[in-house]
């Protein structure tokens, strides 16, 4: 019998710090076969073992296509990401998956893709990014917008500088507060909101980040014209098994690890908890 | 498949042989007085007296802590996993709990299978001894799981002054009837037509106290429970988790790592959802920090249509285990109550 409990062994390759508490950690599957045949769509998750520690979920934040190996981006917060970033490169970890639902694609082609992320919300939403300025051709536009308390805080910041000259694609940022001379916008996420010139009709929106922030850019979105059909979301959840046994991130009649994390704002309204 | 019968002085027998292939899981009483499943040495042990043990089969099926991992460390790390494949008989398990099986298939099985579950389970002989007493707080005639089963059974007892009635409910209870025919006489159609008899007379001997689930059910699927009754129920409730841990439906579970650097394991023990570190995450954030909505939830997952959907049936056996440890008024019954009536009596 196929036992969905056993990880995989992986090796921490390199780490690089994202913010003061935050970094991305890439690491590589052990077992060449196994490798080969990891294959996983944005938004997906995994279940993380720090031996000793313990096991946590958490989204798969690199680019899907043409690397054999995974990024996890990790703030050092609890027992198991702590003795994370106590491992060091070289590091064995154990991971399950991949897990859970992802992003439509294929469903949002034509589309304008607006992506709205505050602090490590930016995580789940990086492989969607890639993957659609990969198939650029296939959407109308692709807009970043993204938020972090400082600038010290922004994840990502080398490629969210990149992406803002890019070609085929916009990205705007904004702090809570200026700090070290940051000369770009000030404010919540969703005063960035102006800077989308296409109608809501023909968009779509991939939304993450904390609870507040997604209350509030709903409500601008929704203002602009987007529905809860149009808007998608991705949970965080405390998910010990990750593939609803063991209960915990059951919310309402969904668990979050099977039928989520990426969720309409639709589906979310028929929650319970997301209203407490 | 036909049913057969054990006169009274071939079922010690019986037990002797079921002892000498398996692990034989059946009610015993303790020193102390105490009715409770326990893995049995001899036939002399089981306990033939009506009233329903104290736990339910989960711990025999999914023990409240058991090793799913082991890893070790030299140079490298390995991970292997760890099974129970024993084979196991419960006998004489109460129709409730053999019910409650029922649910827990649903749960460890589908999309992904439970292997540790699922393995225990597919070594394991459920042979229901019907009740034709109920006890102080049973009430499983308001949630289709006793006294006396239609399905879900390999084997079901029904005791009979002749002896015991054999009925067969699945292929290995015919396999196992099989293998001790030299035991067994053919039923007649008395015999039959009796059972049926002390099935009706065992309902009527049910007291007044009901918990009327199906309309609870009704209620909660809708979403049309009143907050009162959550604020209600909160108030009685003490978070103790006992009703988790005595359900025989219950299945949260956690899981832990115990590791010296050499050689770990990783163990998974039973959770109950209405502590409040439950859904808790790292950062602090935690979707279901108020009592009154982990009661929502604990309710909502037991009972509504919705998760009945999902798990073949709705979660409650009505056993009344949950009322006889809690330790205020917030268990099944009074929640049913209180979710139909829109408040507390």
């Amino acid at each position: 019998m196929n036992n969905p409990y056993l990880p995989l062994l992986a090796t921490i390759q390199s780490i690089k710090p994202e913010t003061y508490d935050t970094s991305t950690f890439t690491v590589q599957i052990d077992e060449a076969e196994a490798r080969k045949t990891f294959a996983y769509r944005p938004g997906q998750f995994l279940e993380v073992s720090i031996f000793g520690a313990g096991e946590a979920p958490f989204c798969i934040a690199s680019n899907a296509y043409g690397r054999d190996t995974l990024d996890i981006t990790v703030r050092r917060i609890g027992r198991v990401t702590k003795a994370l970033h106590d491992l060091g490169v070289g590091g064995q970890i154990g991971l399950r998956g991949p897990l859970g639902n992802w992003f439509p694609l294929e469903e949002v082609a034509g589309k304008h893709l607006l992506f709205i992320a505050g602090g490590l919300g930016l995580a789940p939403l990086r492989p969607q990014i890639y993957e659609t300025y990969r198939q650029r051709a296939k959407f109308a536009s692709v807009t970043v917008l993204c938020g972090a308390r400082t600038q010290g805080d922004l994840v990502y910041l080398d490629e969210l500088t990149q992406w803002q000259t890019q070609e085929g694609m916009s990205c705007h940022l904004t702090v809570d507060v200026a700090t070290d001379g940051w000369a770009g916008n000030v404010g919540v996420v969703g005063t960035l909101l102006p800077q989308v010139k296409w109608p809501a009709q023909e968009g779509v929106a991939f939304v993450c980040g904390p609870p507040i922030m997604i209350k509030f850019v709903v409500q601008d979105l929704e203002r602009m014209g987007f529905t809860g059909e149009t808007i998608f979301t991705t949970l965080e959840q405390h998910m010990r098994c990750g593939i609803g046994k063991c209960n915990h991130c059951m919310m309402g009649d969904k668990y979050v690890c099977l039928d989520g994390p990426v969720f309409t704002y639709a589906q979310l309204q028929r929650i319970p908890e997301f209203h407490t | 498949m036909t049913s057969r019968l054990l006169v009274h002085g071939k079922v010690d027998e019986f037990v002797g042989r079921l002892l000498k292939s398996a692990e034989v899981i059946a009610p015993h009483r303790t020193p102390g007085g105490d009715l409770l499943y326990a893995s049995v040495d001899t036939a002399a042990d089981v306990s033939w007296d009506p009233g329903i043990p104290m736990e339910s089969l989960k711990r025999f099926l999914m023990p409240q802590r058991e090793t799913i991992l082991q890893f070790s460390k030299n140079g490298k790390m390995s991970v292997s996993a760890v099974y129970d494949d024993k084979p196991k008989v419960f006998l004489a398990a109460r129709c409730c709990d053999v019910t409650g099986v029922s649910v827990l298939d649903a749960m460890f099985g589908g999309t992904y299978q439970d292997p540790y579950y699922l393995m225990r389970r597919g070594q394991s002989t459920f042979i229901a001894l019907t009740c034709q007493q109920p006890d102080t707080n049973c009430f499983c005639v308001c949630g289709d799981a006793g006294p006396f089963l239609k399905k879900g059974y390999d084997q079901q007892w029904t005791w009979l002054p002749e002896g015991m009635l054999v009925e067969i409910g699945s292929e290995q209870g015919q396999r196992l009837a099989d293998a001790h025919a030299d035991l067994l006489v053919p039923a007649e159609l008395e015999h039959i037509k009796r059972r049926h008899q002390l099935a009706k007379e065992a309902e009527g001997r049910f007291g007044d106290f009901r918990a009327y689930v199906a309309g609870a059910m009704r209620k909660l699927s809708m979403e049309e429970v009143e907050s009162e009754v959550w604020e209600q129920l909160a108030d009685h409730c003490v978070d103790c988790g006992g009703c988790a841990f005595l359900c025989p439906t219950c299945s949260c579970f956690t899981t832990t790592d115990r590791f010296d650097g050499a050689e770990g394991i990783r163990e998974r023990h039973w959770d109950a959802c209405s502590y409040s570190c439950y859904a808790r995450e790292a950062s602090g954030h935690n979707p279901r920090a108020h009592r009154k909505t982990r009661l929502h939830a604990r309710f909502f997952h037991k009972l509504s249509h919705q998760w009945a959907q999902r798990n073949a049936r709705h979660a409650c056996v009505c056993c009344g285990r949950c009322l006889t440890t809690c330790l205020a008024w917030a268990h099944m019954p009074a929640a049913a109550e209180a979710i139909r009536r829109g408040a507390m009596k």
